[in-house]
């Protein structure tokens, strides 16, 4: 049971600072997407092309960025299944806003606060009410996609106003997701490890007695962690709406089995109380990596889906080894 | 999520009663609600009608609840369910066998894809929700990649009775789900097993100590739901007549709402047979209740999840109990 | 133990990557009926009646009949559009209360609940756009056998599920139109690349196969080059028509789209790389969604039928035949205002040729 503490780790010198950092789930995952790379640029030099790569990141960056809160609402000890179901109708949201005309930044803007009012809602649930994480969300959920339906009837928005295409964006020629995943990916992860409400997340996830005994109020943690995930939802969706130049005002399948994907491979500990959000970016990274090379490597279609679930499994087996070596060691 | 929660009393049915009768209550005034929507809702025929329809879901939500009663998962069945379907027509089919014999491969696929995931969960430790949501994506590619998108029909007349036909006038798979139904309850309230099942989900050190064999329980369990799966896949290809690699695709979300409508914790230690099916019963019964009185079907999703978030929060507020 | 599951997922993993499609991926494995490489059209087959009757069904002659409209999936575009033409046909026939309901998937299981629900609440006429031909059956002759009057449109069942099926275009004719349009466009010797829904789709599978044999006999020197699922999902048909143009750099010459959203995204896909004229989008998509591309000159032709006179006409058929006006052995229908539409296949009604959409006409349409 990881608890705050340990993850500040004896520094025992250099060695073990670095034997900490290689031994990571994140250096595990840093190191196949470079052997990724490396494998699949051999075999196909274009996999390599700068137009490659930052599509590969441009196209993801919003799953990686939902990941940041998924993560955080998971190492609370909690779960959303409900995050695809809400990006679709915060996209929704934001096209329509655009389109009526508002100035562009409330359209930025309302998906964050849209967003964190949902999840707080669900955050409240869980924190006061004491339902269950997965019941509030599943339900959620479906209540989000049939609403979503019954109002827009899946109808494009088209017509979208110049300078609203925030993913669109290369400020310094790298695209505007990438900054956004990078920036944020750092800042989650600094405050989750060095600020108190973040050392508070681990705890209440890792062992709730001990939270409560050191005066850590579970409830306002739980509902916090499921506002600021809705923040991070809000702007995944922004990221997601704008990549083209329409909306499709439905929900995305499968979308949040591939960000509980990411957080899970990212080492985040369904169990609750371990992970970074770093290992979710990355492990979101890797996880497009590995759908755009297996189209590379010419893999038959048809065993596409086969082939990325056995890398999934390796991905977590690898994970597993690491850590039984560790603690045996 | 770690935080133990109370161990069962053994042999006794946990005190879960408090859930089944909030739940009997909220699915009777449903019933009420919605036959005076309509005259088609409570008619014989409608009724067994549903029974046929629901009897897949029905029957992986059986063993699904012993999984979420050990406080694990399997995100996975819906795909077991596409890969046997697949297993079933391509063996017949393409090598030719006797389609009896088809059916036992069916079956014997679906409890080794449970068993995988079994085995993983118990001797290498891997968490359910990582390894079923691993072998979701892989079963469901293991499918798409045996059947190359190619679906399978022109079944014998005599294979259809199975999800097509009726015995004694109630249709062939709600007897089968019923029997599974009767055996799952035994099993879980008055058996070792089930009391083995409950404890692990209780406190799995403490079980481990008290000599209860752990790794075997879950192992078990998940082969099970792994060979339900598999049956249920039989009984739907029957009912369709044609078998296709997606068959079965968000299975896994219908089956566990029903599950925890049902009262069963996710956090694992409580759970009932009868819980899980009232928790079946009554989203059946909202599903056609409710397009009988013209609700359309995406109203009908939004009114299932309020009702489930609504159903445990009254079922919290009655008992006055916490989930640890 | 851990190590040799490890060694064993890689294994598998080497293994299944050598398997490889010889025919175009996507195609399914029906026989194929290429057209005359010429603009001769085909000589239609005059078949005998193939469709079903409904057992005992009541008088409907004048009287008003509730209709349900059960899509493959709601939530589309293109689904929209036959969903309006539906219910302009149902507001200009007057005697006809009509609604669309269906599942928020392309998903045979709901379709199937939602068909045997309405069929329970005892609707006089349904309509359909099945998601897989023969799984859709059984509940279709359930309809049936309760004399309820079964109408298909866009993507058909077994013949014997249902009264008629109206056809927008045959699958042949559609497939010559994609390719002749893209061999126009890219040349004779272009490669090109196939963005699809799924692999198991059968409207898009049976297209892809006719595609296959058209090229074969008419235009040979085409190079197809890979075929990617994208669902019905816009971004994932974005992001697989992307990795394709990387993939393929230059040698990438067109790109089809198979589904009403992968034909846009890859013209979005196409556009962001700043390919547009160095690589062919030709594609079947709603007139609507495709404005932007072909108003920039990105995409020059567009494929499809008009899916809102599709619905339509389903409709005005779905009236005659419960007014016993349409029976078997008909050679034509009237259909309000498209006219008379001709039998052809036994029970199939044909809406028409497949329209080209391009710079000059997609203006004056709005689905």
């Amino acid at each position: 049971m990881a608890i705050a503490a340990r993850r500040e780790g004896a520094q025992d010198g250099l060695l073990g600072g670095l034997r900490r950092i290689f031994g990571s789930q994140e250096m595990v995952l840093l190191l196949s997407i470079v052997a990724l790379l490396v494998v699949v640029g051999a075999i196909n030099p274009r996999y390599l092309a700068e137009r490659n790569l930052q599509s590969m990141f441009l196209g993801n960056a919003y799953i990686a960025v939902a990941a940041i809160g998924m993560s955080m609402v998971i190492i609370s000890g909690n779960i959303d299944i409900s995050v695809g179901s809400l990006i679709g109708v915060l996209a929704t949201l934001s096209g329509t806003l655009a389109v009526s005309g508002y100035p562009i930044i409330v359209c930025w803007l309302a998906p964050l606060v849209v967003g964190a009012l949902v999840t707080g809602l669900m955050g409240f649930l869980v924190a006061y009410l004491r339902i269950p994480s997965i019941v509030v969300t599943l339900g959620m959920l479906s209540i989000l996609k049939g609403g979503l339906i019954s109002v827009t009837a899946g109808a494009w928005i088209t017509d979208l106003p110049q300078g609203y295409a925030l993913a669109q964006m290369r400020p310094l020629s790298i695209p505007m997701p990438v900054w956004f995943m990078v920036v944020l990916t750092a800042a989650a992860a600094l405050w989750m490890r060095y600020s108190a409400f973040g050392r508070a997340i681990y705890a209440v996830g890792g062992n709730a007695e001990a939270a409560r005994l050191s005066g850590i109020s579970r409830r306002r943690t739980i509902m916090t962690v499921f506002v600021i995930h809705g923040v991070f939802v809000g702007i995944a969706s922004v990221l997601f709406a704008t990549q083209l130049s329409v909306i499709q005002s439905t929900v995305p399948p499968n979308l949040e089995l591939t960000i509980i994907t990411a957080s899970v491979v990212g080492g985040v500990s369904i169990l609750g109380g371990t992970g970074t959000v770093i290992g979710s970016t990355l492990a979101a990274i890797l996880l497009a990596a590995i759908g755009s090379s297996l189209i590379f490597v010419n893999i038959s279609p048809y065993w596409l889906r086969a082939v990325q679930g056995v890398l999934i499994l390796a991905t977590v087996l690898a994970d597993l080894m690491r850590r039984r070596r560790q603690a045996r060691s | 999520m770690a935080t133990p929660s109370r161990a069962a009393p053994a042999g006794r049915v946990p005190y879960l009663i408090g859930h089944e009768i909030v739940l009997a209550a909220i699915l009777l005034i449903s019933l009420l609600v919605l036959s005076t929507q309509t005259d088609r809702f409570l008619t014989t025929g409608n009724l067994l009608n549903q029974g046929r329809l629901m009897a897949e879901v029905g029957l992986v939500a059986l063993p699904m609840t012993f999984i979420i009663i050990t406080a694990g998962i399997d995100l996975s069945v819906g795909s077991i369910m596409g890969l046997c379907a697949i297993l079933l027509g391509y063996s017949w089919q393409n090598f030719g066998l006797p389609l009896e014999l088809a059916i036992v491969l069916a079956l014997v696929t679906g409890a080794l894809a449970g068993a995988v995931n079994g085995w993983f969960i118990t001797r290498i430790g891997v968490p359910p929700l990582i390894m079923t949501l691993a072998t979701l994506a892989l079963y469901r590619g293991l499918a798409e990649g045996i059947s190359q998108a190619r679906s399978v029909r022109g079944y014998p007349e005599w294979f259809f009775v199975l999800g097509q036909g009726e015995v004694l006038g109630v249709p062939t798979q709600l007897w089968i789900f019923l029997a599974c139904a009767v055996v799952a309850a035994i099993v879980l309230g008055m058996s070792t097993f089930g009391r083995a099942t409950y404890a692990t989900g209780a406190n799995i050190v403490a079980a481990r100590f008290s000599g209860i064999p752990v790794d075997r329980t879950v192992l078990l369990i998940y082969t099970a739901s792994g060979l339900i799966a598999g049956l249920a896949a039989i009984i739907f290809v029957s009912r369709v007549s044609t078998t296709r690699s997606d068959m079965g695709t968000g299975l896994e979300l219908d089956v566990i709402t029903a599950v925890v409508l049902g009262g069963t914790s996710i956090f694992g230690g409580r759970g009932t047979i009868i819980g899980t099916l009232l928790g079946l019963i009554l989203m059946q019964a909202l599903k056609n209740g409710l397009a009988l009185a013209g609700v359309k079907g995406d109203g009908t999703i939004v009114v299932i999840g309020l009702i489930l978030i609504a159903t445990i929060i009254i079922s919290n507020l009655v008992r006055r109990d916490t989930d640890g | 133990m851990i190590r040799t599951s490890l060694l064993a997922a890689v294994a598998l993993t080497v293994l299944t990557g050598t398997a490889w499609a010889e025919t175009w991926t996507g195609g399914d494995d029906l026989p194929t009926n290429p057209l005359a490489c010429d603009a001769t059209a085909a000589a239609a087959a005059a078949k005998p009646y193939d469709g079903a009757e409904p057992t005992g069904a009541p008088d409907r002659k004048g009287k008003k009949i509730t209709v349900v409209d059960v899509p493959k999936l709601i939530g589309i575009g293109y689904f929209n559009a036959t969903s309006k033409g539906i219910a302009d046909a149902a507001a200009e026939l007057g005697n006809v209360d009509a609604k669309t309901d269906g599942p928020t998937k392309a998903n045979i299981d709901e379709q199937i609940t939602f068909i045997d629900n309405y069929i329970t609440s005892g609707v006089d006429g349904i309509l359909f756009a099945a998601n897989d031909p023969v799984a859709i059956a059984p509940v279709l002759k359930k309809a049936l056998s309760k004399g309820i009057n079964v109408v298909g449109y866009d993507a058909n069942s077994t013949p014997d599920a249902r009264q008629w099926f109206v056809n927008q275009a045959e699958f042949n004719g559609i497939a010559k139109a994609l390719v002749d349009n893209m061999a126009k466009e890219i040349g004779e010797d272009g490669a090109f690349a196939i963005v699809t829904s799924t692999f198991t789709t059968p409207n898009q599978a049976r297209w892809i196969a006719e595609m296959g044999a058209y090229a074969e006999k008419c235009h040979p020197n085409m190079k197809w080059l890979e075929t990617v699922e994208a669902q019905e999902d816009n971004v994932l048909s974005f992001n697989q028509a992307n990795t394709l143009i990387s993939k393929y750099g230059d040698e990438l010459k067109g790109l089809f789209g198979m589904t009403s959203v992968a034909t846009p995204a890859s013209a979005e896909a196409v556009t962001q790389a700043g390919k547009c004229g160095s690589i062919a989008v030709v594609g079947l998509a709603t007139p609507n969604a495709m404005k932007p591309y072909v108003e920039k000159d990105c995409v020059k032709s567009v494929v499809l039928w008009n899916p809102v006179d599709l619905g339509y006409a389903a409709m005005h058929v779905l009236r005659a035949v419960a007014d016993g006006d349409l029976k078997p052995g008909a050679t034509s229908v009237k259909a309000g205002k498209l006219g008379e539409l001709q039998v052809i296949n036994g029970s199939e009604i044909l809406l028409g040729a497949p329209y080209t959409f391009t710079k000059e006409n997609i203006g004056g349409f709005d689905f």
